[in-house]
């Protein structure tokens, strides 16, 4: 759908972005993911033509005007607070060459399927946060875009509002290709077929969640004890490279490595009273701090 | 075309829910009526307040409808004028600083319907305000002083207006030009108002600037106008469609500086 090439971005001495290549498939939503100051939003303005890049190439397949197929909503997107947000879609659809005739119809529509039916003949200066949020992707996805660009979509919204945002993207992915950055991983992790790593604007990691983790992924196993002493005497007794956070012991499965079964008689063996053990494989967290500190 | 349109829409929207066509127009007619009624009743006016020694006396001029018609137009030329151009000189700038911009600069839109749309409704409201004081000036000059050639006064608002028309083609391309709305307000308040000013000061030295216009217009009063009306007339209007072609130009250059 849409592949880029080499994109790197300067400004004066400063790199922000650094031969940057990836390709997003249709149909497919893909995560950019990275610390603050990672060049995502420079990544993305690049993508919805707003940036010009300083070399590289972003090209997508049968389309001219990429601005066209583009739906883009930014991290804090800004509304007139004179319009209502049906005239706002409405004035969006029509620069996006939707049709006069239509453009009423398509932004009543998408202001419906994000919830904003009630709201929608309000002035946006009236409008919260999550109402702000939804009126941004009503806009982003009225011209019916082939591409959504979503620059931090969930991180400003309140537990709630981040559930029905996870909700309404879901549903979308059905329908687009999906590009959103996030330093949100728990998101990441629910919704991506593709990640992509940026640190300090260089692309560090891509593929897909299962091949990431599967790269990262040092198993491992957690027991939990009812004291914190148990726990210290265990990781000092086992010989094994544990590491004892509170009342609990993580064990780094390394070379001699003890199958569960082992582990356990060894436990059951002991006086130690244990509340918990399990095999834990690496969120997406881990591998973000792993990646993120190299 | 229809860019255009919508566009014009949004900006007409602004102007009209900001009540900017109630109060722009109000202030030029307070403007415009100020100075026919305060030099008529100046004899009262100073008896009332003047605090005068025993025996002064003064003799004021005996006033014809042109010199109140001059001295509206010195009122709109720099309090209205400042006004004017403190309302357009964030027209692009700030919806770029505060990031309302984006969400327009990343959709197929013209930059020239972006910039059209900006300046016809500043021009807009710039015209019906000063048709508006002058049409206040012109009743109480009328009242009180005497009447005026009806073709004439038109000439001299046409003439005026064109003058507005370059004055926010200069203050949109500055908002174009520059990322923030005080440096743009700052360098369209030295080039128009404080232009004014010093061309009033030390203008005897060249007869053919923009500045003048609005003088040369009003002169259309008393019969007859300055021989080099037609010349500054033509370079208002060429500097004009300059500054619209240069303010279109900075739009698309610098939509990149628009916050994201």
């Amino acid at each position: 759908m849409i592949t880029v090439r080499n994109l790197t971005k300067t400004f004066g001495e400063h790199t922000v972005v650094s031969d940057v290549s990836f390709t997003l498939e249709a149909h497919t939503s893909t995560a950019l993911i990275g610390p603050n100051g990672a060049g995502k939003t420079t990544v993305l303005s690049m993508l919805t033509g707003l940036l010009a890049p300083t070399s590289g190439t972003v090209e997508m397949v049968g389309v001219k005007d990429m601005r066209t197929a583009i739906g883009f909503l930014p991290q804090y997107p800004q509304f007139f607070p004179w319009l209502t947000a049906l005239e706002f879609t409405e004035m969006t659809a029509k620069l996006s060459g939707v049709t006069s005739k239509e453009a009423k119809k398509e932004a009543e529509r998408v202001l419906a399927f994000v919830g904003l039916e009630e709201a929608m003949r309000k002035k946006t200066a009236t409008f919260s946060g999550g109402m702000k949020q939804r009126l941004g992707i009503a806009q982003a996805i009225v011209h019916k875009p082939k591409v959504l660009l979503l620059d931090e979509p969930v991180s400003a919204l309140d537990p709630i509002g981040r559930r029905e945002m996870m909700n309404l993207l879901k549903e979308l992915q059905q329908q687009t290709t999906i590009l959103y950055s996030t330093h949100i991983l728990n998101d990441a992790e629910e919704m991506t077929d593709q990640l992509l790593f940026l640190r300090k604007g260089i692309l560090v990691e891509q593929g897909s969640l299962t091949d990431v983790r599967k790269k990262f992924d040092a198993p491992r196993y957690k027991i939990d004890f009812e004291t914190e002493e148990e726990a210290l005497q265990f990781a000092s007794q086992s010989q094994l490279h544990a590491t004892v956070i509170g009342a609990s012991v993580s064990i780094e499965i390394i070379e001699d490595v003890p199958t569960m079964k082992q582990l356990m008689e060894r436990l059951v063996a002991s006086t130690f009273r244990v509340k918990k053990v399990e095999r834990v494989t690496a969120s997406l967290e881990e591998i973000f701090l792993e990646v993120a500190g190299r | 075309m229809s860019n255009f349109l919508t566009l014009f829409q949004k900006e007409f929207r602004e102007a009209w829910r900001g009540f900017k066509f109630l109060w722009m127009p109000l202030l030029f007619i307070f403007l415009g009526i100020s100075d026919p009624i305060t030099n008529y009743f100046m004899d009262d006016i100073l008896a009332a307040v003047g605090n005068l020694p025993e025996g002064f006396s003064i003799t004021l001029p005996e006033l014809l409808p042109i010199d109140l018609l001059l001295a509206s137009t010195g009122q709109f030329q720099s309090i209205g004028l400042i006004v004017l151009i403190a309302t357009t000189a964030g027209t692009i700038s700030r919806e770029r600083q505060n990031g309302t911009a984006t969400l327009l600069y990343v959709r197929p839109i013209s930059f020239t319907a972006l910039f059209m749309s900006k300046w016809v409704i500043a021009s807009l409201l710039g015209i019906v305000s000063a048709v508006a004081g002058y049409i206040g000036s012109l009743y109480y000059t009328a009242i009180l002083y005497g009447t005026v050639d009806a073709g004439a006064f038109v000439q001299m608002l046409a003439t005026y207006c064109v003058w507005i028309l370059f004055v926010t083609a200069i203050t949109v391309m500055l908002s174009a030009m520059f990322k923030t709305t005080a440096v743009a307000l700052v360098i369209a308040t030295l080039l128009l108002p404080i232009g004014l000013m010093i061309d009033s000061a030390i203008g005897s030295y060249w007869t053919v600037a923009p500045w003048k216009l609005a003088t040369y217009g009003v002169q259309f009063i008393s019969g007859s106008t300055s021989e080099h009306y037609t010349m500054t007339l033509s370079i208002t209007i060429v500097l004009t469609i300059l500054a619209i072609m240069l303010g279109i130009v900075f739009s698309k250059k610098n939509a990149a500086t628009t916050k994201i």
